[in-house]
């Protein structure tokens, strides 16, 4: 007997068609976007990269680092008066709002990492727990935040706020390029070059790479393990709050209480993909990552393919190099 | 004066006890040597007078003060600096970044200059490889640097856990020599060897740890003149 379900899938001529004219035609703003969905990415993954480097441990609850920033976007720009519409306002009053909300969403996605890491992390570590418990604690934690939020606000996205309205910049290739592509592009890249120096450079950076290659030997130099492990969380957690900002720029329907949990996947897949531990390969990643789900969605011309290109492209990538492209070492990152 | 003074520690792994009521001291401007085989418990001894692991009783005195609690962070800039077994040598860093971390808990960055001049001279290797990867480096090269990055803290306390392993005769011989050098320098060093005959020849005073518990001690030329310490450890018998 044959389920009803596949009696009556559609398995036409159209399940599968690739449509290289429209990937084309549309190449150039497809990697524009790619490019803008990509930093979202790299910044996120930039988390997932930093704590495993300092820890082994893949932070699952990262996501939810994440959402709770775009929930301080979302609440501080509603506060702010801001609606469905684009808001009548000068391009000063514009920055001077959008700055309030970035800082709210670093501020509320840093604290929740910092609590992550003190209530959920730290105590197991004093355990000596094993590896695996480390892993369980972090998707309980990812769940635990989600139903708090779910317990809050439900199961229906936040009213959709449009923060300006997006205009023409210039054009290349025949295609335009928008003033939320280049605001997020530019200030994600900045973010990101200003991480990677304040690691390779700074004296909690060497801490941090320290901690990465061989925990106990940083100790014996003299390098405060807990404190840098904090600090790691915390940096992971203010990058976060930063992309969530430009995600909901992007997705203004996206805060909802499992809305990290897709761009979380992504943002580790990311990571992985560029070398997990490795700053470098956290940006490499996110881009790829974002314009390989862009042409995947045009050439299939259907968006539910994206994510599956996406990690298809993953798992190639990692049968070649399973260290990712940029290998994972957190000290090899440096210039 | 007392330097660092061990009194009746004893450090477990979980149920396991390692150390058994250890008891010794180092005086100040002393190479002291512990001798024993693989498993004796040396490293032990060595991770719970840097900090890394704590003893379960007994106290442990640095300079006359309680440093039983104390975090090993700490005891860094307190003046113990240990060059770990293995080396513990950051592979994706170079050896000036290397040497840099050793000056990690300094507070004087002015004696930072200084000190990099010393260890240049004591290992004229590492100045001519600043730039080198320590990982990429040998076995041999590796131990310098590693003694080398334990003495950018400027330490009262050299702690070095089998500075031989693994090394060819010529680099031991040349090591041995640099550690008998950077103490008459003014370091004091607790030296831990399974390579009994050259730690206990430059050594002023010894002991012997088997299976977590001290079994001999006395000066490095005593014990080199036991019997008994000659047939276990020396290879004749
Ligand atoms: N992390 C550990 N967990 C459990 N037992 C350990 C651990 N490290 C060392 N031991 C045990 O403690 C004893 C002493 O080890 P160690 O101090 O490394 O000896 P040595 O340095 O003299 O070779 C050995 O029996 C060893 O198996
Ligand atoms: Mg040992």
């Amino acid at each position: 007997m044959i389920p009803t379900i596949l009696m009556a899938a559609p398995v036409a001529n159209d399940w599968i068609t690739l449509d290289f004219v429209s990937l084309g035609q549309n190449f150039w703003s497809a990697t524009f976007d790619g490019l803008t969905f990509g930093s979202i990415y790299a910044l996120v993954a930039l988390g997932y990269t930093l704590v495993y480097g300092v820890l082994n441990l893949i932070n699952f609850a990262h996501s939810e680092v994440f959402i709770m920033g775009c929930y301080a976007v979302f609440f501080t720009l509603s506060f702010l008066g801001f609606g469905p519409s684009a808001p009548n306002l000068g391009i000063g009053q514009i920055v001077v709002n959008l700055l309030l909300a970035l800082l709210a969403a670093i501020v509320a996605s840093a604290l929740t990492a910092f609590l992550l890491e003190r209530l959920a992390y730290k105590p197991l570590r004093k355990r000596n727990a094993p590896r695996l418990v480390f892993l369980i604690t972090a998707i309980g934690a990812s769940f635990t935040i989600q139903y708090l939020i779910f317990l809050w606000r439900g199961p229906v996205p936040e009213q959709a706020l449009t923060m300006f309205q997006t205009k023409p910049i210039f054009e290349v290739f025949g295609t335009i390029i928008y003033s939320d592509q280049i605001l997020i592009v530019t200030a994600a890249v900045i973010m990101m070059v200003v991480t990677e120096r304040f690691i390779s450079k700074s004296r909690t950076g060497r801490g941090i790479r320290a901690v990465a290659q061989d925990p106990d030997t940083a100790t014996l130099m003299g390098v405060n393990k807990e404190k840098i492990i904090i600090t790691t969380f915390v940096i992971g957690g203010i990058l976060a709050g930063a992309a969530a900002l430009f995600y909901v720029m992007k997705i203004p329907s996206g805060v909802v209480y499992n809305g990290g949990f897709i761009l979380g996947i992504k943002a580790f897949a990311a990571a992985v993909l560029g070398g997990i531990g490795n700053v470098r390969g956290a940006l490499l990643g996110g881009l790829l990552l974002g314009l390989i789900g862009n042409y995947g969605q045009i050439l299939l011309g259907n968006s539910q393919w994206t994510d599956v290109v996406a990690f298809l492209v993953l798992v190639l990538v990692l049968l070649f190099r399973p260290e990712g492209i940029l290998g994972t070492s957190l000290g090899r990152s440096k210039a | 004066m007392t330097l660092l003074e061990l009194d009746d520690v004893s450090v477990y792994y979980g149920r396991i006890q390692a150390i058994h009521n250890m008891s010794f001291t180092v005086e100040e401007g002393e190479i002291v040597s512990l001798i024993g085989a693989n498993g004796a418990g040396k490293t032990t001894t060595m991770k719970t007078i840097s900090g890394l692991l704590n003893p379960t009783t007994g106290t442990i005195k640095f300079m006359g003060e309680d440093i039983t609690k104390m975090k090993a962070h700490i005891r860094v800039v307190q003046g113990i600096s240990q060059a770990p077994e293995g080396r513990g040598i950051f592979p994706a860093m170079t050896v000036l970044e290397n040497l840099d971390m050793g000056t990690f808990g300094r507070k004087d960055r002015s004696g930072v200059g200084e000190d990099l001049e010393r260890v240049f001279d004591l290992f004229p290797r590492l100045k001519e490889r600043v730039k080198q990867y320590g990982g990429t480096m040998s076995g041999g090269e590796q131990q310098m640097l590693a003694i080398g990055r334990a003495l950018m803290s400027r330490p009262k306390l050299l702690l070095l856990d089998e500075p031989s392993m693994g090394l060819a005769p010529q680099f031991i011989r040349q090591i041995f020599k640099i550690i008998t050098e950077i103490n008459s320098q003014g370091t004091t060093v607790l030296l831990v060897e399974q390579n009994a005959n050259q730690a206990l020849a430059r050594a002023h005073r010894g002991f012997v740890l088997e299976t977590g518990e001290i079994t001999h001690s006395g000066t490095g030329k005593e014990l080199l003149a036991n019997p008994a310490i000659k047939e276990a450890y020396l290879g004749v018998g």
